[in-house]
């Protein structure tokens, strides 16, 4: 298939699949731009960072199965599995941001005691934390994701099934854009402590999903 | 809806039409005469609360036998709408045109509770009233104010008021997940009204946990924390709804303030308030926080007259009994239509045992 | 200014007054229809799914619905495809049914009902469907349920 077409196939495939990873990523995403209260500009930065996550999550796991033979359509135990260790991932790392963002900054005062390390290792995580949250979120194989893989699969070579992948992304990415939006609202120091309880909300949910699906997993295979 | 009640043969549906009626012309006069809103909207208001669950569960038990929702009701489209459910609806609605909860959208012989009607009736509600709806309209809040009416002082007084932001969280996590995952995330986990009206039947390890998550915040947050700070602890910190509702008192056409010329900070206006709408901070800007009920024990409460009714866009403290009245016919009239015909509901069935 | 915005106050207060009068008589009615016809409808997971194809037999009919795929991956609700056979009244004890749920007119499953007990087992003849062994409600998307004058059959896809 001619390169353009391809491409063309997987932008469109991208853009109609869009809404659903919107949907599915909105949960994490908008707390995590919304407590941060930084500028619209700020808060396209953090969400480059955050699809750069999830397209290494997606480009990860593809890779892996590419690797590993593994179909991409799992059976349901194998896509229990990566769903509840993608819901504990996600529980524990909300968690530890919303952790971080209540951190105040590492005292200047140049003695390495305990508390100060604590804070620094919070500070760093939390300049991080976009970009790994994007990446556990794009471990949860969301049906569009696997029709694109099983499609890519299917185009022939590593090259063209990356590429395929990749204009795929940017097709689903152009419906997040809207998100940057977010960056009008810091003004509203109000919209930071709402952002940082749902952070502990969604932990929690997220916590309890992963519980149910690995413990039947476990108990039932 | 409104007029059943007072069409339906037998001495029982009239004992309890016009038993209401009076109730609610009393209620009013004691309004009218003692120039005070919130004692007697309380009257109404905790009756409310607590008939409600008397005749709905009295509904469940004469038609099934029980209280927990089996499948097959779900499955055709019987589930009772909830105006709980609201704000979960709105993005899929929006996006997909679909509506996740299992009822119907039309009402049907089954099913008179159907999700056009109670749309419209908090659409109509909320035009009228704004967030007035938690003081006027909500059929669960008077279960906590009955409970936070009982002790004479708080046994807590100091609450942190970041805990104020947490509805607003609650509502952030439910409408985002319930977009996600295509079910009414706040009915299945976090409600605590299902305590006392439908839940689903505890058949698994997920359904007991769901049943205890309702009963641990129902006893919590509905009865014993009322009871220690004489405030209404999950319409404060839980509700989504009420955060959600919150917005509309940008709309409605009335408020209250505080007339500046007459404050003298004593802050008796902020320990009345039951829902912490009122805060030093709130005080010197002349207006409570957005969260604010209308539910008038600030108005009540101030004794140098400086917290008033007010119309919007008008002088504050300039005719403020005009506003109090406009404001109160208002809410009044929804009140006993929409209220008083669900305390009649009930007292038909409690007085027909004894007729 | 200031007038104006008097004016406008103490009309949104008159109005506010007259909605509330008008809401039982007028309003609620208007709301109603309105959001009747907003083109709304139930999630397929709770409603079935739209009716794809009817089967008639001897003394009842098969109401086949379309397939209710997982739409998010955070969907809890599996896939399924919704059949109910109707009436139930003239339902026999046990019944047998070679189903072609897609409409390719090659039957996809085989489904076994003790319809008294409300015992279903569906055995797979394509690859599409998995096998199910239920006795009332095992979970939303695999079910057997008497709904109405329906015996509902929900089938769980791969």
């Amino acid at each position: 298939m001619p390169l353009t077409g391809l491409m063309t196939e997987a932008l469109l495939l991208g853009l109609s699949s869009g809404p659903v990873c919107l949907a599915s990523c909105t949960p994490v995403l908008v707390p995590v731009l919304a407590a941060e209260q930084k500028s619209p500009r700020g808060t396209g930065a953090l969400l480059a960072q955050f699809l750069g996550g999830r397209l290494a999550g997606y480009l990860a796991f593809a890779c892996l199965a590419w690797l590993l033979g593994l179909s991409l359509q799992l059976q349901p135990r194998g896509h229990a599995l990566v769903y509840g260790l993608a819901d504990l991932g996600l529980a524990i790392f909300l968690a530890a941001y919303a952790l971080a963002m209540r951190t105040r900054p590492a005292a200047a005062c140049g003695q390495p005691c305990p508390a100060a390390r604590a804070r620094l290792f919070a500070q760093r995580y939390r300049s991080f934390a976009s970009v790994i949250l994007g990446f556990v979120s794009g471990l949860t194989l969301c049906p569009p994701f696997v029709a694109a893989g099983v499609r890519a699969a299917e185009s022939g070579g590593l090259g063209h099934s990356l590429l395929f992948f990749l204009w795929f992304f940017f097709g689903t990415s152009i419906w997040f854009a809207p998100s940057v939006g977010l960056g009008m609202l810091r003004r509203f120091a109000a919209v930071g402590v709402v952002a940082r309880l749902t952070l502990f909300l969604l932990a929690g949910y997220y916590a309890y999903l992963a519980l149910i699906v690995l413990g039947r997993v476990v108990l039932h295979g | 809806m409104f007029s059943r009640t007072m069409m339906q043969p037998g001495c029982a549906a009239k004992l309890a039409a016009a038993a209401t009626l009076v109730f609610m012309v009393a209620l009013f006069f004691q309004m009218m005469r003692t120039l005070q809103t919130y004692r007697w909207r309380r009257y109404f208001f905790v009756a409310l609360g607590f008939l409600f669950p008397v005749g709905f569960i009295w509904q469940l038990f004469a038609l099934r036998g029980s209280m927990s929702i089996p499948v097959e009701r779900m499955l055709s489209g019987d589930t009772p709408f909830c105006f709980l459910a609201i704000p979960m609806m709105i993005l899929p609605a929006a996006i997909a045109r679909t509506v996740i909860f299992p009822g119907s959208i039309l009402p049907t012989a089954s099913n008179p509770h159907a999700i056009a009607a109670m749309v419209a009736l908090w659409f109509a509600a909320t035009l009228v009233l704004g967030k007035g709806w938690c003081s006027y309209g909500c059929f669960f809040g008077g279960i906590e104010e009955g409970f936070a009416a009982i002790p004479k002082k708080p046994r807590i007084r100091r609450i942190d008021p970041r805990w104020r932001w947490m509805p607003w969280a609650v509502l952030a996590a439910i409408v985002l997940l319930s977009a996600a995952t295509l079910e009414p995330v706040y009915c299945m986990w976090l409600c605590p009204f299902k305590a006392v009206t439908e839940y689903p039947a505890v058949r698994s390890f997920e359904t007991a946990v769901q049943m205890g998550i309702f009963i641990t915040l129902f006893l919590g947050l509905v009865v014993a924390l009322p009871l220690l700070t004489k405030k209404r602890t999950q319409c404060s910190f839980l509700c989504p709804f009420g955060a959600f509702q919150s917005i509309f008192n940008k709309t409605g056409a009335f408020d209250i303030r505080i007339d500046q010329s007459q404050c003298k900070p004593c802050l008796l206006c902020e320990k009345a308030c039951p829902t912490l709408s009122i805060t030093p901070e709130a005080v010197r800007a002349g207006k409570p926080l957005l969260s604010c009920m209308k539910c008038g024990a600030c108005v009540d409460a101030c004794v140098r007259d400086a917290a008033v009714w007010h119309i919007k866009g008008t002088d504050v403290g300039a005719s403020s009994e005009r506003a109090r009245l406009m404001q109160l016919y208002s809410a009044w009239a929804f009140a006993v239509m929409f209220g008083g015909s669900i305390i009649a509901a009930t007292l038909e069935k409690l007085f027909g045992l004894m007729v | 200014m200031k007038k104006l915005r008097s004016i406008l106050g103490n009309s949104g207060a008159v109005l506010t007054l007259a909605l509330a009068a008008l809401t039982p008589f007028l309003l609620y009615g208007w709301f109603q229809t309105a959001i009747g016809a907003a083109g709304l409808h139930i999630d397929p997971t709770y409603s079935g799914g739209q009716v794809s194809h009817v089967i008639e037999r001897a003394s009842y009919r098969i109401v086949v619905n379309r397939p209710v795929p997982r739409r998010s991956p955070l969907q809890r609700i599996g896939p399924f495809v919704q059949v109910a056979w109707t009436p139930a009244a003239s339902l026999p004890a046990h019944l047998s049914d070679d189903l072609d749920l897609d409409g390719d007119g090659t039957p996809d499953v085989r489904v076994a009902i003790d319809t008294h007990n409300l015992v279903v087992d569906i055995t797979p003849l394509t690859a599409r469907y998995r096998p199910m062994h239920s006795q009332g409600v095992t979970s939303f998307s695999a079910l057997i349920a008497r709904v109405n004058d329906s015996l509902v059959v929900r089938i769980p896809l791969d």
